[in-house]
């Protein structure tokens, strides 16, 4: 691992957009993200599918598909990924960030035995010889809680259960010790029995191992106590981005605390209806100038649906949020969208 | 995670009108050519004997082996005989395309009707169906037909019905294919509910259906068979000389190639030419196919 | 768990069931082919001015005068003895024959094999990793002509171009590798490369379009995040789940192999199968005829067997089971 530098964020992602053409014109599947990720940190993205996150993530990792047009910066520790050529981008990507996709019975190549798909990245970015890779990834295969993982180690993919496959992903992604790991819904294609082990799994990984964290979904409760900080997106754009529990505590924008009431709470009586976002989210195709959540907003007003609102900074610094009519900081409740408080979920 | 009612709010949303007819895309430079080309064969078969100037097939015109000059006659050059190639490239393509039409006609014909069967009845005719299609794949076509002549001897109607009968079970199959596809879409449940018969079923509903498919399936069906007729000719078992045949002009030429290679671009470019065309307009043709699938 | 390893090999079952009532309307219909002749079969065979003894001579071993389907009995009965009867005119054992000639022919198609599979993998590789690039539509542009030269255009042109212009290879002629290993590759050199140009086409377009297919799949994607290199991804991660498609396509191109062999044989005057069945076709020698339709249709289903548990040993998921 290397030395965190004080100067740099681990991750800074400096106005990224992000558009792909499609049969109705260019779809905007980003618009101008910008974030900052320190050093040994989690965070979580959140937004419903179609919200650009996954997007985001593949663009940070460089394997967006190759028709996508992609302006703006990605900084690893300070250094212009866009600036490096093809070869050293892919390399230091591959060297310090680790990436879990959703489908791990996709994500498996069925043909290649689970040892060679452990190591061949930290054989090829760390140099190491067969012998020491094998030791690696065999101590990789146990770390993420693998049984027999000498055994599995010589098996091939199809003679594992799907959350030992995604386990088998994760050792995957720490091959190289990355200092970042990525996982991008990650347990979205598992059994729920198993989702709950996999995040706690990486939970204690990225603890243990002091690595910054970026964790995609689209369930806010996969984010709550797991992790520091929280983005949501909406539209291909970042809405709001604050501290976990700030955000659970205190949403600004109308679209999270939407988003909040539509998830079922354990403080809540049992059969409670859940509030439901009405309408569908925004046409990447034929972005409408203004707010993107606009038309399903209840409190939209006439500046919402005229101009993008600006990112509004709270003063401290730590919660960014672009609103029109944001909801008031520590109050809750409001007259169309029911806020919920702290979640603990 | 939020339950999203479907609300028509959103904007761009445009209703998906399902295309009855299929648009015909854009032509790409090599399909241009290859309609061009195919149109212009057409003709010249067609038309070989009124071409003004242009001499008789069998018609010994000039010096032997000349090289290709600028006339319409030496265009491609004289053959051993003294014939112009050229005339003698048309009438092999009249001979060609009349083999490969007729036997075209058959097989679609028959292969229709018993795929249309063998799909909308299964059972015994479809077992038979594919016992048929599996044999035909298992064997080349210039095998079989040169074990028929074997026993026929040389004889342009014995090949030409047998390039015909091979091809059956490939339309067959692909017929048979369409129709199952087809079998509970809701239009034929529709029409069966309303009484429509059988045969009108097939004829009215499915058959409209399968003709996209079968229209891409007959240009690259018919090049493989102008190649097996070709192929024929050239080893002497197809289109008897003295009649003028691409296969056997290319035989003859290749006698006299240490002395005069250029007498034999003539039918090397013509066949080539028309496989080509014939590929490419297959390919245009299912492009237009997958274009609907798309837009469905 | 049904795994991917038995459905393979049942396939090869059903294959081999599949390919006996192929078998059985090929043969018989191979038998029956002697009533399709105009007339008397032995007259036809022996021409006009055959004698009454020659014709009875003729019938009584070969009975072209009993119904088709008594010599198809007695055909099967001599198949499983190995005997396959004799030839009509130079009385050679039929099995014999077959054995020899066929041995011949299968080097030349296994070789062109090899050649198109050799020149048409690795280029599909590199077209595939550019999809759309220049190479990858130059590579189209120039397959679609290949795929449209027949093969007696390709043995004319490379004929004339390696023996008539350049005088690297000889025109026409054969010797056994077992005489003359070298100078056997001299003579099949063009009978290959002949076969080849149509073979590595068509083998180009499956591959290259297996291979987009398989860089489409996460795993691919997954790759490409480890930050391997493209050429590491194509070897290791995409060669082998593209090469069942290839396979497939590997059998169905022994058909038209076999096609392809009478004319470069006959061209070549190679002493293979399909120079055999010319000479055959000349001299109504309906036994050769029958016997090599019948070998064809075994040569077709036994590859097909090859190809399914070929597929059995490419994919891993076979041996769980």
């Amino acid at each position: 691992m290397t030395v965190p530098s004080d100067i740099h964020p681990l991750l800074a992602v400096e106005n990224l957009s992000c558009a792909v053409p499609g049969p109705a014109g260019a779809m905007r599947i980003l618009t101008d993200v910008s974030f900052t990720l320190p050093h040994a940190t989690a965070l979580g993205i959140v937004g419903e599918s179609g919200a650009g996150k996954s997007m985001l993530v593949k663009t940070i990792m460089d394997i967006a598909p190759s028709r996508a047009a992609v302006t703006g910066a990605v900084r690893l520790d300070g250094t212009a990924l866009q600036s490096l050529d093809t070869r050293t981008r892919r390399t230091t990507l591959g060297r310090r960030v680790g990436m879990v996709f959703q489908n791990p019975m996709t994500s498996l190549n069925p043909f290649v035995r689970v040892g060679r798909q452990v190591e061949e990245a930290s054989r090829k970015h760390l140099g190491l010889d067969r012998r020491a890779a094998r030791e690696k990834a065999i101590a990789l295969l146990r770390a993420v809680g693998i049984p027999d993982a000498a055994e599995c180690y010589h098996g091939f993919p199809h003679q594992f259960s799907g959350g030992m496959k995604q386990r088998i992903m994760i050792a995957t992604a720490l091959a190289c010790d990355p200092e970042l790991l990525i996982a991008d819904e990650a347990t979205t294609a598992l059994d729920a029995t198993v989702q709950k082990d996999i995040l706690d799994l990486l939970q204690t990984l990225q603890q243990r191992r002091r690595m910054s964290m970026i964790l995609v979904t689209h369930n806010l409760g996969v984010v709550a106590g797991r992790t520091d900080e929280v983005i949501v997106m909406y539209g291909g754009r970042l809405v709001e981005h604050a501290p976990t529990e700030r955000l659970f505590a205190s949403p600004r924008h109308r679209y999270t605390a939407a988003l909040l009431s539509a998830m079922p709470r354990i403080d809540q009586p049992a059969h409670t209806r859940l509030a439901t976002i009405p309408g569908q989210p925004p046409s990447l195709a034929h972005p409408e100038p203004g707010c993107p959540f606009a038309p399903r907003c209840p409190a939209a007003i006439d500046a919402c649906r005229a101009a993008m609102p600006p990112m509004t900074v709270s003063a401290d610094g730590r919660h960014r949020f672009a609103c029109h009519v944001p909801l008031d900081a520590g109050i809750s409740g409001d007259a169309s969208v029911r806020q919920p408080e702290a979640a603990n979920v | 995670m939020s339950t999203l009612e479907a609300h028509p709010v959103s904007a761009g949303e445009k209703p998906l009108a399902a295309p009855r007819r299929l648009r015909w895309p854009r032509l790409t430079l090599a399909e241009a050519f290859s309609f061009l080309f195919l149109l212009l064969l057409i003709a010249g078969a067609i038309f070989a004997d009124r071409i003004p100037g242009l001499v008789r097939p069998n018609f010994p015109y000039g010096d032997f082996s000349r090289p290709p000059e600028w006339s319409i006659n030496g265009l491609f050059g004289t053959d051993g005989l003294g014939r112009s190639i050229f005339s003698r490239i048309l009438h092999g393509a009249r001979a060609t395309l009349t083999i490969v039409g007729i036997a075209t006609l058959i097989s679609l014909g028959f292969g229709l009707l018993l795929g249309m069967l063998a799909g909308y009845y299964r059972g015994i005719i479809e077992r038979f169906v594919d016992l048929f299609a599996n044999t035909v794949a298992a064997l080349p076509p210039i095998l079989v037909i040169l074990a028929l002549l074997t026993a026929t001897g040389p004889s342009v109607t014995t090949m030409t019905l047998a390039l015909g009968f091979l091809e059956i079970g490939t339309y067959a199959r692909i017929a048979k294919g369409g129709v199952i596809s087809q079998y509970d879409r809701d239009y034929i449940l529709a029409a069966r509910a309303l009484g429509a018969s059988d045969a009108r079923i097939l004829l009215r509903e499915i058959l409209p259906n399968l003709m996209p498919t079968l229209a891409a399936l007959v240009p690259p069906l018919m090049a493989g068979l102008i190649i097996t007729e070709g192929s024929l000719s050239f080893l002497g078992y197809g289109i008897a000389p003295p009649a003028p045949s691409w296969g056997g002009m290319i035989a003859d030429s290749t006698d006299l190639l240490s002395r005069f290679p250029l007498l034999i671009f003539g039918p090397i470019l013509t066949i080539v030419c028309t496989v080509f065309a014939l590929n490419t307009v297959g390919d245009y043709l299912s492009r237009r196919i997958d274009r609907r699938e798309k837009q469905l | 768990m049904r795994s991917a390893g038995s459905t393979y090999l049942r396939a090869a079952g059903t294959r081999l069931l599949a390919g006996i009532p192929v078998f059985v309307l090929v043969t018989f219909a191979a038998t029956a082919l002697s009533d399709l002749m105009p007339g008397s079969a032995a007259q036809t065979i022996l021409g006009e001015n055959a004698t009454l003894e020659q014709i009875a001579a003729l019938n009584a071993e070969y009975g072209y005068d009993r119904p088709a389907v008594i010599r198809y009995l007695d055909w099967l009965g001599g198949l499983a003895r190995g005997d396959l009867g004799y030839t009509l005119f130079s009385r050679q054992p039929v099995a014999e024959l077959l054995v020899n000639r066929a041995a011949v022919t299968f080097e030349i198609a296994l070789l062109a094999m090899l050649v198109s599979l050799l020149l048409a993998i690795p280029l599909a590789m590199v077209s595939a990793a550019r999809a759309g690039g220049l190479v990858d539509s130059t590579l189209s542009a120039v397959t679609s002509f290949l795929l449209s030269i027949p093969t007696f255009v390709s043995v004319v042109v490379l004929s004339y171009v390696f023996s008539i212009v350049l005088r690297w290879l000889p025109a026409t002629g054969w010797v056994s590798p077992f005489v003359d290993p070298l100078g056997n590759l001299m003579f099949v050199a063009l009978p290959v490369l002949s076969l080849s140009v149509h073979q590595s086409a068509y083998f180009f377009r499956v591959a290259r379009s297996q291979f987009a297919a398989t860089l489409q799949e996460d795993f691919v994607l997954v790759a490409r995040a480890k930050g391997l290199s493209t050429s590491y991804i194509m070897l290791r991660h995409a060669l082998r789940p593209s090469l069942p498609q290839v396979l497939t396509v590997l059998g169905l191109s022994m058909t038209f192999l076999l096609g392809g062999s009478f004319i470069v044989e006959s061209y070549f005057a190679v002493p293979g199968i399909g120079w055999t069945v010319l000479n055959a076709v000349k001299n109504h020698d309906l036994p050769v005829v029958q016997a090599i339709l019948s070998l064809t249709v075994v040569i077709f289903v036994v590859v097909f067997i090859l190809v399914d548990l070929g597929y059995a040993l490419i994919d891993p998921r076979v041996q769980a089971t």
